[in-house]
């Protein structure tokens, strides 16, 4: 079948009646306007069923309650939402098994105004529905297409509109309007890159530590001879508890951030010791029998201080934290790619992708008020490789 | 110019005897006084000694003794030293050691492997105090804690959550659903697990897990922890009605696509339904 004869017979579909004079479309029933507009553009309506040709018959009056139901369902299940998201105890309870009864409530919470919510706006969306599959006419309607490209005459006069405006815009002379156009446009346009993408360009040397930020940790001295304290996180940053050698039993291991006796009242300085990524410092206690098989790392020797060793938290390989010390095997676990460590051999790695030993924290216990402090920063940098590192 | 005695004088000459009786009166007193206060003294800050078990009921130790002997002392030795291989030494352990690996039925172990996992008990609470009174006996350890059930859940559990993910989370998952360790071991499940049996692992550190002792985190910061674990744990911590294994995004994405766009498919063929 070639397209020549369908196209024409399209084009001849709306001109079977000429388009009605105004007298002629005043006198018309909105019926014959429904069906003269669709015959304009092509459109015939086959067939236009009425789901209730009887009307008042009990299944329609079933249908229309069906409908009313679920509208009705919305409406009682939102009073229901306004009622709970008000007055329901929403407020934490713990499951102590003596007043269990308020925990119950409390975590029935979440569901309740969730559910609520939920089914009002589903309830809604049936009833619409519904409405529409049991009472809305069911029309059918053939519509006639036509195949292939445009007609010869319509793709050659739409070229020519095109490049007849293109020639009387004048642009293609004015030269001067081109180009400050193509700057104009093409600079907002790399504006609005670098509004995107600037915000995700960090220079890693940029901030107040320069050069140094990713050489040096939270436990750099910021004067020679300052005592920089180990303290331990209670879940109060204000709370400073901190540690000395009696406090942990052969064999435990306590996370352990700095603390500096000038950042006592200072709260922003508490937190950021404790919230730092490179701050975190695992110390150990050994059991003596394996303390007695530890191997040190040469320049490291006096980094212990008898069966305590001080290890960063941040893993070598990416920097995950690497928390999970098994007491008998003594290895340092990392949880996300399973590298494993040593703590009896300097942290060495011994397992998984991890190429270098965790950094040690050199420490030692002031003499003057018995606690331990860090006698300097780590020998080299802490986490990941970056490119300008040498090790 | 007449004499006239002082009248001071004359008066602490008439009255020296009776001074001197006062003041060895006084002397006396005073060291009374002292010894009874350093006494006192001596009686409230000098602590309990740590042997207490020393004066421990000689027939509980007698059936210790003989639960070990039955059921321990194949790995652990005839005096609790150890066998190369088989099991650590137990001197200085502690009952709360004893009672946690007891109760949770982990010893006796049933084959040696990775981790000696739970099981139902094989001793009855009497056996378990009585072999915990008798390896207590020797070199002392962490103690089993006074209270018992709920009254060691401390009143803070946002507080112990807060020690929970310092301290426990990275092997027990932060609410505690466990996880891997290496070579075969793992942070076990906390589902279920009695109060006293939280705080006895975290007093003793069973197997390779760190022992946190009372210095580290006090008694009340345990109990803490405990009342956090405990309202995390069994079934208390899933407002969605399941918890899907509690392990976050990937159970819950795979069933929002199954179940989720299942649901949505169904819906769109009931929209476009006839009827």
């Amino acid at each position: 079948m070639s397209s020549e004869p369908r196209d024409q017979e399209t084009h001849g579909a709306g001109d079977e009646r000429p388009i009605p004079s105004d007298a002629e479309l005043s006198e018309m029933s909105r019926e014959e306007l429904v069906q003269l507009g669709g015959r304009l553009d092509g459109v015939e309506i086959v067939e236009y069923h009425d789901p209730w040709p009887v009307k008042g018959t009990r299944a329609e009056k079933r249908s229309e309650r069906l409908v009313a139901m679920w509208f009705g369902l919305a409406g009682l299940s939102a009073l229901a939402f306004l009622g709970f998201f008000i007055w329901w105890p929403w407020k934490y309870a713990p499951p102590t098994p003596g007043d269990g009864q308020d925990h119950f409530l409390y975590s029935l919470y979440t569901p309740l105004i969730g559910g609520t919510l939920g089914l009002s706006i589903l309830a809604v969306g049936i009833g619409v529905i519904l409405y529409t599959k049991r009472f809305i006419p069911h029309e059918v309607a053939v519509q006639q297409r036509h195949d292939g490209p445009s007609a010869e005459v319509d793709r050659k006069t739409a070229a020519a509109h095109l490049a007849d405006a293109g020639s009387r815009s004048t642009i293609g002379r004015r030269k001067l309007i081109k180009r400050t156009a193509g700057f104009g446009a093409g600079t907002f346009g790399l504006a609005v890159g670098a509004y995107a993408l600037g915000g995700l360009v960090r220079d890693p040397w940029g901030g107040p530590e320069g050069e140094k930020a990713l050489t040096t940790t939270p436990w750099q001295h910021r004067q020679p001879g300052e005592k920089v304290f180990l303290r331990r996180h209670t879940g109060n940053f204000e709370e400073i508890s901190l540690v000395r050698p009696e406090d942990l039993a052969a064999g435990g291991m306590e996370t352990v951030y700095p603390f500096r006796e000038e950042d006592r009242h200072d709260h922003e300085a508490l937190v950021h010791a404790i919230k730092a990524g490179d701050a975190p410092v695992m110390l150990i206690r050994l059991r003596p029998d394996d303390a007695a098989h530890v191997v040190k790392r040469e320049g490291q020797e006096d980094y212990n201080y008898g069966d305590y060793y001080a290890y960063t938290k941040i893993c070598s390989h990416l920097g995950c934290p690497t928390s999970l010390f098994e007491q008998r095997t003594n290895r340092i676990l990392c949880p996300c790619h399973q590298s494993q460590f040593d703590a009896l051999q300097y942290a060495k790695p011994v397992f998984g992708p991890a190429a270098r030993a965790l950094a040690q924290l050199p420490i030692t216990v002031d003499p003057e008020t018995g606690y331990f402090i860090a006698t300097g920063d780590f020998p080299e940098p802490v986490g990941p490789a970056y490119w300008e590192r040498e090790s | 110019m007449t004499t006239r005695p002082d009248p001071a004088k004359a008066g602490k000459r008439r009255f020296r005897p009776q001074r001197r009786l006062q003041r060895k009166l006084a002397g006396a007193l005073a060291l009374a006084m002292a010894l009874v206060a350093a006494g006192a003294l001596y009686a409230v800050f000098v602590p309990e000694a740590q042997e207490a078990r020393a004066d421990a009921d000689p027939t509980l130790l007698r059936e210790g003794e003989q639960i070990y002997n039955n059921t321990c002392i194949t790995c652990h030795g005839a005096n609790l030293e150890g066998v190369e291989d088989r099991g650590p030494s137990l001197i200085g352990i502690g009952e709360a050691a004893v009672y946690f690996q007891t109760s949770t039925g982990r010893m006796p172990m049933v084959r040696q492997e990775a981790q000696a996992p739970d099981k139902p008990p094989q001793l009855e609470p009497s056996e378990i105090d009585a072999v915990s009174a008798y390896i207590h006996e020797h070199g002392g350890g962490p103690e089993r804690p006074e209270e018992t059930g709920v009254d060691l859940q401390g009143d803070n559990p946002a507080r112990g959550g807060e020690l929970f993910r310092t301290n426990c989370t990275s092997c027990h998952h932060f609410t505690g659903r466990g996880g891997a360790l290496s070579a075969g071991k793992y942070g076990p499940n906390l589902d279920g697990l009695d109060e006293e049996v939280i705080y006895t692992a975290m007093a003793s550190g069973p197997q390779n897990m760190p022992k946190f002792s009372h210095r580290q985190l006090t008694e009340d910061e345990k109990k803490d922890i405990i009342a956090y674990v405990q309202s995390v744990t069994d079934g208390n911590n899933t407002p969605g009605g399941h918890p899907l294994g509690g392990y976050g995004p990937m159970p819950e994405g795979l069933i929002a696509w199954i179940v989720g766009l299942a649901g949505l498919v169904g819906v769109t063929m009931w929209i476009g339904a006839k009827r």
